[in-house]
């Protein structure tokens, strides 16, 4: 590798020396847009193959022979200009390109590229797409916006994670979410649970803590291709978030103030029944969770022991009074000034959001300064600098002991909302004995989190030459996460209280050196290189510290010195560090033929120190017939066909080298034990062995991807297509696989398995519609995914992933199946597939353990967004298909199970029989003819551990709609205003799911690889609200 | 001009690279030590760990299944209920298995007996045989046969194949049975050492006699279990106990028990989940259990089962109406949970002992007086249940037919087991698996109970997630299916 790059560096030197030269022609290149001089334009003189490129005043000078008679300028992003030579001064003004093809692209560490150059997909979004979206969270923002990508947020708590996978799942255990790059800045996304996920409260993810209204575009580089220069981190995609700045101001300083308010409702809850109450077997049992009770106004009262008498009948409300309207208000502030070289920005931001629920919030308050400058020698330096502050504090969720772990079992006759839910000494009064209201819950059993955050990037960089440029860039992102969790006396999961303080500073620290090489015409006219060399340094460090508080005195003391018992404390440490080094050659053939070489080699402290190295390569081709071959016309505008190949490798987690001990403890939700236990007056130690086999001959992990696709424009490309096909592999994954038990550990980490993700990406943009007045633009994404795990490893079928899991309900990888699928218990079924019913009983044939359940994989997503603009007015709407996949719910099968949804009530009088047949002991099977009650049927229909757990998770919605009115400049030119639009924009606004009852985009488990569960979560939100946006 | 300060920043970088590509690199990578974990413990740290696993395995689930089985309890709600039908499957015990006797106990025996050279600790390599023999036995007395030779491997054996449950107990080539196990042990406990168990013993606090005497009387136990199938062995391990210079448990203060703490997570499983924890209301007292203690004025009534109003208040097992609420019902007594949470959690027991060797007596002819022996057995359980010695010969002055051991040996049996169970009050695997090897004390069946062919389980099934991971379970042996000494 080192011997080619130095030969191409000769090569370079010899092309620029060996020019023939009779006289010299200088000029300057403007822009005719701004008038500024362009830096960089080649100019050539045709007819030959000497050229130059403009200095960064845009001036050049160059040697041309005698009989030469034009000029030819190109620059990326202008339309290509040739000039007769006059005078021995050739001025030129370039004007800016309008075509697709020519647009400029910000790829992998903010390298411009022509758009038609890249062999590969990216995807951008602009600002505006994201901006006043009625939701705080830019991932959500993004949702039905890119192809390729799955978006997923996690439910309506405010600032709840969501999660996000570019072209699939590529890793079994590793982190999933793509690689954020704000500015330059890697930007960690993480989501620091310190609490059990099938227990806990869903805390935000930190890409939360960038504010939409800030960002100027979003670049989605989906594949390995795109990604390689990232290195490690990018087998997952990369997400290149650049935020507004005054490159663009041409001078001036513009002040842009936003604001939105928006309201937030509790949305798609399921049809409730309100005939009968609680109860089972038509008795009224005043502990039950069941709505299986006698029908209402067969008695008017019933006596309880925690309320005394109270009225039977039915509270249609109870669950939908238990949510209030919450509101988001969001403001922000923007001041750029400047010009390409020189400038400023300033964003300031702010988001107030009150939740759904009772003692439910989030906020966020950013503030950024950056600037860039040149000074008089050439150098250019340029930083930037955020701090944001966030808050969030949600209640805990999950099944039983929580607010959501009830919800879903009150009884229809309950009156949630209007009964005393604690007495005087602020104990919850519960229909419920070992439960407690969800009222109650809310306000004592809590998790908030405080985010304090810092991130920010400086740069120096220097046009040694023309055709060099040397920079290097350091990046920080640093945040301290301090969580509270609140469980107070009497929590329903922790009876004598517990407290659980923690500190989680994070740090990320990234150097980089580039070397930036550009010539033209390089061995042959019209061939055009250029050369990057690089050299990253990063390093990541954690320090979390927790102090647990058990076994609580005084009540309603929520501070850590309350406890008597702190065996759960602990303290983290964590350093991981990288050293990369990377190479990129990219070549351009006449503007038709583009190649580009990456290559890139990682040495990670994580892995053994012997074979610690290792290299990845990438080859992107693409090439535009329409440039060539003279087949441009009215109908095909453009066509562009490119391919790539590549691979990147991904290092592990620190510290899985070694088997280690760690402190004991047993048990779990029924009784546990924590070391140091706490005996006859002795503290006693105890450590055991970790359940965990360490690996000391870890590798590596691979991902390789095979991508093609073109692009055509047509109609004068008011009609644009972007199709994709890729395929992954995933390789020598680095795993914990489970062992059998009784080798005394559960699991070895390992290299082992294969996955691939295949997948279609076709994008279509189309203006139907476009008169001086009105136009009407239509995008649509679409996306299809087959992710497959191939294999695992020797005599290894399926693994459960990494997580919190119920016993007997595993998210897993199983060979064959998609990633995620659940593993649990099956339904039994003959061998044509139809259910078995046992003889004796009508209910269901105990189910087959061990079994695929279900799998979260969808067959498509559709997002089609429709734009209407007529003058000022601009109506959007943006449609989305999930279509296919599957939720586990818990919720839902409480809800059926115990006789509180719609359905169940229907002819409840009326004895049913359940679906399926009866084995009549010679192979042969009847059809099932068993009455059995209501009750015994819809509870028969599956409980939480069973196929009847799960449900189709397909959804059709109305993601976003939007209406903005700009009003007209002429009536602004008396005022300080430069531009003044208000909006109004809605999310959620309707929402069909034929297969769940609420809405199915939900996960209690939060962004992470565990997809589609939902273990008491909660629900979704619908909201809508007014915007404004102000220029000065 | 301009070449050379290329050149030189160019010379610079390469220089910059190649210095970091280097030896300083080398360092600048080599972070990968944890600070947060340690790579080796020493004996005195891990063994209670080890002890408490084996203990919180027999006191939780196992518990919470035997006494509802062997009705002591009735279930109210959640896995209790499903069990009081007789409902048990693969995902049952899984928790207990993985983490607290594999995971937790045994692999953590093991890496003490292994690690006995480097910190010259033969005393801990000896507890530990003796305590993996108990937890061994206690899990093929569960689950039959189970990996055990070939188990707490690693890497050695991610798979491990299964021994059958008889030559776990008798041994066979490659096989170390559990009597030698034992004995195994109690050499090591004579051998001199520099490490020596103090207050991290959480049973005997480092009395290396009294854990002899418990080696022993582990050793009577698991005689006695094979004693239907093997008489022989039986016999020869018992007679060789009765004449072993270092005895046997012979007073309640040498119990083979687990103490616990009165704190948040120091406190015994049962008391947990029948107090503290939200699975509390997973069960209540069985009215068969009081009504046995009633019928004959046991004065242990108090101690073993709560009062919480003017009456106790109990259901019946397999119960299917409305069970009364938490705050009334009747519970494990504090002799069972301890006051706070204490425990014990007698694992083996003086009176247990003399049951065990009066049972002997009349099956395999051992020395000794059946009658002394059993009368000792109901003596020490009353003592232990704090009842005085008053109460003690009254209540065996007013049940004669309870004091006497009268009929063939077989109706003996049936007495003494009927007390001992009672006695084994809490430790509900002990009294399964003894109703198990003899059918005794007569249980009725449960109402409403379904089951696999509606009788009481007489073994776990295979953890599912166990026969996922290892192919040499065998699938489909479901909980009617008998273990190895359960003959009768």
């Amino acid at each position: 590798m080192k011997k080619l790059l130095q030969s191409l560096f000769i090569l370079l030197f010899v092309a620029t020396s060996a020019m023939a030269q009779e006289r010299t022609i200088t000029g300057t290149v403007t822009s005719k847009e701004d008038k500024l001089p362009i830096p960089g334009v080649s100019v050539k003189v045709k007819g030959t193959k000497s050229g130059t490129v403009t200095g960064s005043n845009g001036k050049y000078s160059v040697q041309v022979p005698a009989g030469a008679t034009e000029l030819e300028f190109t620059y990326l992003g202008f339309e290509r200009l040739s000039k007769a030579i006059g005078g021995s001064t050739v001025d030129v003004v370039l004007s800016p390109d309008s075509k697709v093809l020519t647009e400029v692209v910000v790829t992998a560490l903010g390298i411009k590229r022509q758009a038609s150059s890249l062999g590969y997909a990216t995807q951008i979004v602009k600002g505006d797409e994201v901006a006043q979206k009625s939701d705080p969270n830019l991932l959500n923002t993004l949702q039905g916006k890119v192809t390729g990508v799955n978006i997923t947020s996690s439910s309506g708590a405010p600032g709840s994670s969501t999660n996000i996978n570019i072209r699939g799942v590529t890793s079994f255990n590793g982190n999933n979410q793509p690689l954020i790059v704000v500015d330059g800045i890697i930007f960690n996304n993480g989501v620091d649970n310190t609490q059990n996920t099938l227990f806990g409260s869903q805390p935000s993810g930190r890409l939360s803590d960038v504010d939409p209204e800030s960002i100027a575009t979003i670049n989605v580089l989906k594949g390995p291709a795109a990604s390689v220069l990232y290195g490690s981190r990018a087998s997952a995609g990369v997400i290149v978030i650049t935020t507004k700045d005054g490159s663009g101001m041409k001078g001036k300083t513009e002040v842009t103030f936003s604001s939105s308010l928006n309201l937030q409702n509790a949305s798609y809850l399921p049809k409730f029944q309100n005939e009968y109450g609680q109860g089972t077997q038509n008795n009224f049992v005043e502990n039950s969770t069941n709505s299986w009770g006698p029908k209402f106004g067969t008695m008017p009262t019933v006596t309880t022991s925690y309320a005394g008498v109270v009225p039977y009948q039915a509270y249609p409300n109870n669950i939908k009074d238990f949510y209030k309207q919450g509101s988001i208000l969001q403001n922000s502030l923007n001041i750029a000034g400047g010009d390409k070289d020189k400038n400023f920005v300033v964003n300031l931001g702010s988001t107030l959001q009150s939740g759904i629920i009772d003692h439910s919030k989030y906020q966020r308050h950013n503030v950024q300064v950056g600037g860039n400058t040149k000074l008089r020698n050439g150098i250019k330096l340029g930083g930037t600098i955020t701090y944001v502050k966030s808050f969030t504090k949600n209640t805990i969720a999950g099944n039983g002991g929580s607010a959501f772990g009830q919800i879903s079992r009150i009884p229809r006759s309950y009156d949630l909302s209007g009964a005393p839910y604690k007495n005087d000494l602020g104990n919850s009064i519960y229909f419920l004995p070992g439960q407690n209201h969800p009222k109650w819950s809310l306000e004592n059993e809590y998790l908030d989190n405080r985010i304090d955050r810092v991130f920010g990037n400086t740069s120096i960089s220097y046009d040694i030459a023309d055709w060099i440029n040397v920079g290097y860039r350091i990046t920080a992102d640093v945040y301290q996460d301090d969580k509270n969790a609140i469980n107070r006396l009497g929590a329903a999961r922790n009876p004598g209280g517990l407290l659980g303080e923690s500190g989680i500073l994070r740090g990320e620290y990234n150097g980089d050196l580039l070397i930036n090489m550009k010539k033209n015409n390089v061995f042959t006219d019209g061939l055009n290189a250029s050369l990057l060399l690089g050299q990253n340094i990063n390093q990541r460090t954690l320090r979390a510290s927790e102090v647990v508080a058990e076994g609580l005195v005084i009540p309603g003391f929520d501070n850590v010195s309350n406890g008597t018992v702190f065996t759960n404390s602990s303290a983290t440490r964590e350093m991981r560090r990288l050293v990369g080094h990377y190479a990129q050659l990219s070549l351009d053939y006449k503007s038709y033929l583009f190649m580009e070489l990456s290559g890139r080699a990682d040495m990670s402290s994580t892995l053994p120190t012997n074979k610690n190295t290792y290299f990845y390569p990438s080859v992107a081709v693409s090439f535009v017939p329409t440039e060539v071959f003279n087949i441009k016309s009215d109908v095909l505008s453009y066509l562009k066909i490119r391919g790539n190949v590549a691979r990147v490798g991904r290092d592990a987690d620190p510290y899985l080298l070694n088997s280690v001990y760690v402190k004991s403890s047993y048990g779990n939700n029924t009784a546990s034990i924590n070391f140091p236990m706490s005996i006859g007056g002795n503290s006693i130690p105890g450590f055991g062995a970790s359940t965990r086999i360490g690996s000391p001959d870890l590798g590596p992990e691979f991902v390789t991807s095979y991508e093609g696709g073109f692009n055509i424009g047509l109609l004068k490309s008011r009609v644009s297509v972007d199709f994709t096909y890729f395929d992954t592999r995933s390789t020598n994954q680095i795993f914990n696989v489970a062992v059998s038990n009784s080798s005394g550990y559960d699991t070895r980490t390992t290299n082992i398995g294969e996955m691939r993700n295949r997948g279609i990406e076709l994008q279509l943009n189309a203006t139907p519609v476009r008169s001086s007045d009105f136009s009407w633009d239509v995008s649509m994404n679409f996306t299809r995914i087959r992710n497959k795990v191939l294999s695992i490893d020797e005599g290894v079928d399926n693994a459960p992933i990494a997580g919190n899991a119920f016993v007997g309900i595993n998210p897993s990888i199983k060979v064959g199946y998609p990633y995620g699928v659940i593993i649990s218990t099956a339904n039994a079924r003959t061998p044509n597939g139809e259910l078995l019913v046992n003889g004796l009983t009508g209910a269901f044939a105990p189910g087959v353990p061990n079994s695929v359940v279900m799998s979260p994989q969808k067959d498509y997503t559709l997002g089609i967004s429709n734009r209407f603009t007529y003058k000022g007015l601009t109506l959007s709407a943006l449609f989305d298909i999930n279509k296919g996949g599957q939720i586990y719910s818990f919720g839902q099968t409480d809800m059926r199970g115990g006789g509180q949804i719609e359905m169940t009530a229907k002819d409840r009088d009326q004895p049913r029989i359940l679906p399926g047949v009866i084995a009549n002991g010679d192979g042969t099977y009847r059809k099932n003819n068993i009455q059995v009650s209501a009750q015994t049927y819809w509870a028969g229909l599956g409980g939480l551990a069973s196929e009847g757990a799960v449900f189709d998770a397909t959804s059709y919605r109305l993601r976003e709609v939007g209406l903005a009115y700009s009003l007209p400049a002429k009536l602004l030119t008396k005022t300080p205003f430069g531009q003044v639009s208000l909006g109004f924009s809605a999310r959620n606004l309707w929402l069909f799911a034929p297969g769940f009852p609420q809405d199915p985009e939900t996960n209690s488990s939060g962004a992470g690889n565990i997809q589609g569960v939902d273990f008491n979560g909660m629900p979704s939100t619908k909201n809508y609200g007014f915007n404004l946006k102000v220029t000065f | 001009m301009k070449y050379i300060r290329v050149n030189k920043i160019l010379s610079f970088c390469a220089i910059a690279a190649l210095a970091l590509s280097t030896s300083s690199c080398k360092k600048f990578l080599d972070v990968n030590d944890t600070p947060n974990n340690p790579l080796a413990i020493p004996p005195n740290v891990a063994l209670p760990g080890a002890i408490v696993g084996s203990a919180f395995a027999n006191n939780n689930e196992l518990n919470r299944f035997g006494s509802v089985l062997i009705d002591v309890t009735s279930g109210a709600a959640g896995s209790p209920l499903r069990w009081d039908r007789y409902n048990t499957d693969g995902d049952d015990f899984g928790n207990q298995w993985r983490f607290e006797i594999y995971d937790g106990a045994l692999v953590n025996y093991k890496k003490i007996i292994e690690s006995e050279g480097k910190y010259q600790s033969p005393v801990y390599s000896g507890i530990s045989k003796i305590m993996m023999a108990y937890t061994f036995g206690m899990t093929t007395d569960c689950w039959g046969d189970i990996p055990y030779s070939d188990a707490l491997k690693g890497n050695g054996a991610t798979q491990p194949k299964l021994d059958t449950q008889k030559d776990i107990y008798l041994g066979a080539a490659g096989i170390q049975s559990l009597f030698d196990l034992v004995k195994d042990g109690m050499k090591d406990l004579d051998k001199k050492g520099l490490l020596i168990p103090k207050t991290d013993d959480v049973v005997y606090g480092g009395d290396i006699v009294k854990w002899k005497k418990a080696g022993n009387t582990l050793l009577l136990k698991l005689a006695l279990q094979i004693s239907l199938v093997e008489p022989a062995k039986a016999k020869a391990i018992i007679d060789e106990v009765l004449a072993s210079a270092d005895s046997y448990i012979k007073s309640n203060s040498e119990n083979l028990e687990v103490k616990f703490g009165a704190s948040v997570g120091s406190r015994s499983p049962v008391y947990e989940y029948t107090r503290i924890s939200s699975f509390r209301t997973d069960q209540l007292i069985s009215t068969r259990f009081l009504t046995k203690l009633q019928s004959t004025n046991d004065p242990r009534l108090t101690a073993f089962i709560t009062k919480p109003g003017a009456n106790y208040v109990t259901v019946d097992n397999g119960f299917a109406g409305t069970v009364p609420g938490f705050d009334t019902r009747s519970q494990f007594g504090n002799y069972v949970t301890g006051i706070n949470g204490e425990g014990p959690v007698r694992l083996v027991s003086n009176w247990q002992r003399a049951f065990i060797l009066a049972e002997a007596v009349l099956r395999l002819g051992t020395a000794g007086d059946a009658q002394a022996l059993y009368t000792e057995g109901i003596t020490a359980s009353m003592q232990s249940a704090g009842v005085s010695g008053t109460d003690i010969t009254a209540f065996l002055t007013a049940n004669p037919t309870i004091a006497t051991l009268s009929g063939t040996n077989e109706a003996k049996i049936k007495q003494i087991i009927d007390q001992k169970y009672i006695s084994l009050v809490g430790n509900g695997f002990e009294q399964w698996t003894d109703w198990r090897r003899t059918g005794y004390p007569d249980l009725p069946a449960h109402q409403n109970a379904v089951g696999i062919d509606g009788t009481r389980p007489v073994r776990l099934q295979y953890i599912t997630q166990e026969i996922q991971r290892n192919p040499n379970f065998k699938t489909g042996i479901l909980p009617n299916v008998k273990v190895w000494w359960d003959v009768n």
